[in-house]
């Protein structure tokens, strides 16, 4: 498999301050996570593969380039910064088409591109306005496309939803979505938000103090436990007797009966309690591992 | 009755671009252009356009009123007792207003990028921080240029037309074209580079434009008085007149000098120390400049 993204004994120091310790990990084709708390050294990470610093050893490859050596693969990257970077006074349309000439792409080329990505974006007749007249969630998409006009290859979202109000959020993470899916264009999403990672990426590394903590994908990493969460709505305590007598690992968190190192015939020995006590059953699912817990071991 | 023709959108979908990718050299012409437009308020309100407009027409008025000298003067046979000014001269009086036309103007080039922090996504596309700053001191090196050179043309050809004679005007006067060309640059790089250099520092071009100017007024100020004193060292005073540092290299290559003190003061140091001293500000302040915008890309 040929990979996007290559990290590869990634350090960067500024002066006696440590971003990045020799980290090392790939990074191939879909949406990938970098989650991390602030400090981590994830946006140091986006510099690096971006080519905007060099790394004080090692290397950070994109597309198969130095980028700090070979500006030219930028034009198959894109950025959408965290904070804002929008020039007020001019309208979505002109400030696309200059970031698209600015990508590489000839003016023709560049005005239609500008059209096309502000429609996919959601801005129809608004991009005639000036940004500054924008909302915040309509500024966001403005930041998203231009971060896309010149169609790149990858694209590094950071904090794609900060700002937003609930709905916003959603949106935003539905155009994401949209984005490392139906534009094929993969994506690496920075966020210290587990449920905008959790809900959008494949993937995610997981970088704490410069290094990296966690590797993997998403799906492995909020995997089933062996935890067993049983709601009823009468005679708990008849129930937890029981399970105590078959030998069941029980406790209670709260309302709910938690029953540790449950193998698959240790559902069967649940289900038989539960009839037995003649207890009503609201609910009973394992739990699973979440991305907090990542940051909780 | 006819049936009314009917049309239907169709969403295609997201359609990946396959056309060409002009890499770096686009990147440095669309940066170019951009600046170009910016600094004369094309594309935006007009309010943005009145301001250089302005300006432009300040720097333009000097040369018409020479050139109506020159007419009158020839054309009421005053030409042996008025002295019509002459290409140096224009430079003398223009490069007030064109360093007000450039510390005013030149700064929105560099302050709105980095106060809208737009500098950050030039800097992750294909260009260097070096492209960057190139792009922007080409775009009103450009504008200045044009400024410097309007003036000029309305001169050479003015006083042509002007002349009992054109054609013997033309034969005694063609070298002033070569040499307003060089002039024109010359003033044109140094009111391009300063006021850059300053915008550099700060997000807000009032503070860039209120600092050049107040920079070159004082220095000029305090030079003027004090080259009416006497001794040797009033020659390297008046170099501080920051105002007529490119005057002296174009009244070197006119070969004249001007009646002001501080002209007549620095002419009398070697010729090479006034370069030096142009070159100095001018390539400082570029190198200045550069190194901020390499800073501020890390």
């Amino acid at each position: 498999m040929s990979y996007l993204l290559e990290a590869d004994g990634l350090a960067k120091h500024y002066g006696s301050v440590i971003a990045l310790d020799g980290v090392s990990f790939s990074i191939g084709k879909g949406v990938t996570g970098l989650l991390g708390p602030n400090g981590a050294g994830k946006s140091t990470a986006i510099k690096l593969f971006l080519g905007l610093i060099k790394p004080t050893s090692g290397s950070a490859q994109a597309l198969g380039e130095l980028p700090y050596e070979s500006i030219e693969v930028r034009s198959r990257l894109g950025y959408m910064p965290e904070h804002d970077c929008l020039p007020t006074s001019l309208t979505a349309t002109e400030f696309l088409v200059h970031m698209a000439q600015v990508s590489g792409l000839p003016p023709a080329h560049a005005r239609t591109r500008a059209a096309d990505t502000l429609r996919h974006v959601g801005l129809d007749e608004e991009r005639y306005r000036a940004i500054g007249e924008y909302s915040t969630g309509m500024k966001q998409r403005v930041k998203l496309a231009q971060a896309l006009v010149h169609d790149p290859v990858m694209v590094f979202l950071d904090e794609p939803t900060a700002g937003l109000d609930p709905m916003g959020r959603e949106e935003m993470l539905a155009l994401v979505r949209r984005t490392g899916g139906e534009f094929g264009i993969s994506i690496m999403l920075s966020s210290h938000l587990m449920g905008d990672v959790e809900s959008v990426c494949e993937r995610i590394v997981v970088l704490e103090g410069g290094q990296v903590v966690e590797d993997g994908q998403v799906s492995q990493l909020t995997r089933e436990t062996e935890t067993l969460y049983v709601e009823v709505d009468d005679r708990r305590d008849e129930l937890l007797d029981l399970l105590r007598q078959r030998g069941l690992d029980t406790g209670l968190d709260g309302l709910s009966i938690v029953i540790d190192n449950v193998a698959d015939e240790g559902y069967d020995t649940v289900r038989d309690a539960v009839v037995e006590s003649g207890a009503r059953l609201r609910r009973m699912a394992p739990q699973r591992h979440r991305l907090t817990d990542i940051f909780r071991r | 009755m006819a049936a009314q023709p009917r049309g239907e959108i169709y969403d295609i979908g997201y359609r990946r671009y396959e056309g060409p990718r002009e890499g770096r050299n686009r990147a440095r012409a669309a940066l170019w252009i951009n600046g170009v437009r910016t600094a004369l308020g094309i594309g935006r309100g007009t309010l943005a356009k009145i301001l250089p407009i302005l300006l432009f027409a300040s720097t333009m008025l000097p040369a018409v009123i020479f050139v109506f000298i020159a007419y009158f003067t020839e054309g009421f046979g005053l030409s042996d007792t008025v002295d019509v000014p002459s290409y140096p001269d224009y430079f003398g009086v223009v490069s007030i207003l064109a360093l007000l036309f450039s510390a005013i103007i030149a700064p929105e080039l560099l302050c709105a990028d980095r106060r809208s922090q737009v500098l950050q996504l030039y800097l992750v596309r294909p260009l260097t921080s070096t492209d960057y700053v190139a792009g922007r001191w080409l775009a009103f090196f450009t504008i200045a240029l044009g400024l410097v050179y309007s003036g000029q043309v309305v001169m050479f050809f003015g006083y042509t037309l002007a002349a009992a004679a054109p054609l013997d005007y033309l034969r005694d006067n063609w070298l002033a074209v070569p040499r307003f060309l060089a002039a024109g640059a010359v003033v044109a790089a140094f009111i391009t580079t300063i006021p850059l250099t300053v915008a550099g520092f700060t997000t807000r071009r009032a503070y860039a434009a209120g600092f050049v100017i107040g920079l070159f007024v004082i220095s000029s100020s305090i030079a003027q008085t004090l080259v009416g004193g006497t001794g040797e060292w009033l020659r390297w005073v008046a170099l501080l007149d920051l105002l007529s540092v490119p005057t002296h290299i174009t009244d070197m290559i006119f070969d004249q000098v001007s009646e002001s003190g501080v002209a007549q003061q620095v002419s009398q140091l070697n010729s090479f120390i006034p370069i030096a001293w142009y070159l100095a500000l001018t390539a400082g302040s570029a190198g200045l400049l550069l190194w901020r915008y390499r800073q501020e890309g890390q």
